[in-house]
């Protein structure tokens, strides 16, 4: 039976930069009728079983109170800590389970959190976030549609998703933390509210990928180059100094100029030391790791990220395989 | 946002001031040596001193019945709250207010306030007269989860946001209203969701860490100073203690508690300047010692200060 997670984060899109910048305001009952849109997609391509991350808000369950979709939804056996500790276990759950796919709902950060607990499972992202890089910003039937063909694998894997690079943090050799799109050497010594509005703080960048599209940390690099998300390589970038002054989006509404020093491509398994301590190392656009003066930290570039859906890939399989056109006999024009 | 040692420092020693004040009400309390009802601060510590810490002495607060916190933080003199507490004539409402009352206009703190959901209107009207007098004055208004339910709270959200007042609307949502559990009082379950429908912001931060909430406080403060409204920062936090001393608590399980303990705001913040360095355990316990002397001096005031005499009991009455 072909299934498919859902993994929503009641707490994406309340974080500071409502106050520092210009975020947008997204209430979990948004998030509520976007999982009523995921379900009717499901659906309608023959997904029959959805497994979900139980959450304090009951995004899932509250979403059944206004559709009723012949689907089997089942929340994942987990005890909830409130925490993006809950968003991991439940992406290693999934993971654990064999489960077609899992669609996630949430910003940069709750795609990390999930991402950090999948190896083969491919994940839809769909943006309820605040700097909004690597989800998705789509309309959900859509993603429902994608998610259940890939899931169901009429559109295979290997065709409808891609595998994204991510950014290991090392201690010695051990991975202690990853990120999906950005690493940030940041100047100060508390991770407090967490989000990253202060780019004179950023010492040192990491990117994954870039495009003068998009907007937070990586709009910095996105002015210089493009990166693709797959793309063997990424971005090294030194802040603070140097010539180059680029204009970047940081944060919805919040526009800064941004010097750049040294700057060069990072290749697949190339590490490059922290070099800074005290520190704050911010993933994906939070401050995530105190780093006392004590911790000798690098960052590596890997190819070894997540599975990600290609929704127009997909589709476009989809359109090529006719899955979503039914053809009967042939009828005389009533016009004629 | 820039936080100096000293300043973290001070942070840390306000959060054991508050602790050991409670910690004292409560055992005086149980010995039937306060008249009154006492709502205790015990967990949510992190939230007053993020908050009074991005004030200056000219700004403002309103409080709530659960106060305590909210005061020493903004600067009350803990002699004379003690006494208050105590019903002692010494005290800053003359010993005719206690626990619920305790207001100090010297320093801003327009009253902690036994009416859920009154220090919103309070709160405006102080900054609207900030704002007509020219000064940049601002105003935290501290409100539960409970007060946010109230009429008054959202009618003065809907008014600090059309007359861009400058007032900074700090929930403490410790997730029970009395005895109520938020999940069925609130219809959403962040109480910073609201602030849309007043377009101003709304954020949300973890109440248990300090640094969290002194870093969107004082976002929101500038904010206000600036001229651009108001703010609702909403605060996620637990209270250790029921709602008043006394409270048998049967509306909770003993995990949740021990759950919310293990997330102890004092404990985590000291945790964090020792491993940064800025104190050592020999600091640490020096702090907690000057602090205990403190409360000495302040319990000792307040049993050794007379009761009001019966003659002044229409004294000081407004209404």
């Amino acid at each position: 039976m072909t299934t498919v997670g859902i993994i929503a984060n009641p707490v994406s899109g309340k974080d500071i930069r409502r106050l520092v910048a210009h975020g947008s305001v997204f209430d979990n009952q948004e998030k509520v009728r976007i999982v009523r849109r995921l379900l009717m997609g499901l659906e309608a391509v023959g997904v029959r079983r959805v497994v979900y991350m139980p959450d304090y808000y009951a995004i899932v369950d509250r979403a059944l109170r206004g559709c009723s979709p012949q689907l089997e939804l089942v929340p994942i056996p987990m005890e909830l800590e409130n925490s993006q500790d809950d968003s991991t276990r439940a992406g290693r759950w999934i993971e654990d389970q064999g489960v077609g796919c899992v669609l996630v709902l949430g910003g940069d950060g709750t795609c990390r959190a999930v991402a950090k607990g999948l190896v083969e499972v491919p994940m839809l992202p769909i943006s309820t976030g605040t700097n909004n890089v690597f989800p998705y910003l789509i309309e959900a039937t859509i993603a429902g549609l994608a998610a259940g063909l890939v899931a169901s694998g009429r559109v295979p894997k290997e065709l409808g998703a891609y595998r994204a690079a991510r950014l290991e943090v090392l201690e010695q050799t051990r991975v202690v933390d990853s990120a999906l799109v950005d690493v940030a050497v940041y100047n100060d010594r508390f991770i407090g509210s967490r989000a990253i509005w202060e780019v004179d703080k950023v010492a040192k960048l990491f990117l994954t990928r870039c495009s003068p599209a998009s907007i937070g940390l990586s709009s910095i690099g996105g002015q210089l180059l493009t990166l693709a998300p797959a793309a063997p390589q990424g971005l090294y970038l030194e802040l603070g100094y140097g010539a180059t002054v680029v204009t970047a989006a940081i944060a919805p509404g919040l526009l800064q100029a941004v010097r750049i020093g040294r700057s060069r491509l990072l290749q697949v398994n190339e590490t490059v030391p922290v070099g800074l301590a005290p520190c704050v190392l911010a993933l994906d656009g939070e401050r995530e790791l105190e780093v006392h003066s004590s911790r000798a930290l690098s960052v590596r570039y890997s190819a070894q990220g997540p599975y990600v859906v290609d929704v127009t890939a997909t589709m476009s399989q989809a359109q090529r395989l006719n899955l979503m056109v039914q053809r009967g006999p042939v009828e005389a024009d009533p016009a004629q | 946002m820039s936080v100096s040692n000293d300043q973290m420092i001070e942070m840390l020693r306000t959060m054991t001031r508050i602790r050991q004040f409670e910690t004292r009400v409560q055992e005086f309390f149980a010995a039937g040596k306060i008249p009154g009802f006492v709502h205790l601060y015990i967990g949510e510590e992190a939230v007053a001193t993020g908050a009074c810490g991005t004030l200056g002495a000219t700004d403002y607060i309103t409080s709530t019945h659960r106060g305590h916190g909210h005061l020493i933080a903004k600067g009350g003199d803990l002699k004379l709250m003690m006494a208050e507490i105590f019903g002692r004539r010494t005290g800053y409402c003359k010993g005719k207010g206690g626990s619920m009352h305790i207001a100090a206009v010297e320093l801003g703190i327009l009253g902690a306030n036994g009416i859920v959901g009154g220090g919103g209107p309070i709160a405006n009207g102080a900054a609207l007269a900030a704002k007509y007098r020219g000064t940049d004055q601002v105003v935290v208004c501290f409100f539960g989860d409970g007060a946010s339910n109230q009429g008054t709270t959202q009618e003065a959200l809907n008014l600090a946001s059309a007359w861009k007042l400058p007032v900074v609307f700090v929930n403490e949502n410790n997730g029970y209203g009395i005895s109520c559990p938020t999940c069925k009082s609130m219809a959403v379950a962040d109480i910073a969701d609201r602030a849309a429908a007043y377009d101003i912001p709304g954020v949300v931060v973890d109440g248990n860490d300090v640094l969290a909430v002194y870093e969107a406080v004082a976002e929101a403060v500038k904010r206000a100073r600036a001229g651009a409204g108001p703010s609702l920062i909403e605060c996620k936090t637990y209270r250790w203690r029921g709602h008043f001393e006394g409270d048998a608590c049967v509306y909770r399980d003993d995990q949740e508690l021990a759950d919310w303990v293990k997330k102890d705001p004092l404990q985590r913040f000291e945790n964090k300047l020792l491993a940064d360095g800025l104190l050592d355990a020999a600091k640490v316990e020096s702090i907690r010692q000057e602090v205990a002397r403190e409360l000495d001096a302040a319990v000792a005031f307040a049993e050794q200060s007379p009761l009001p005499e019966a003659a002044e009991v229409l004294e000081d009455v407004y209404a």
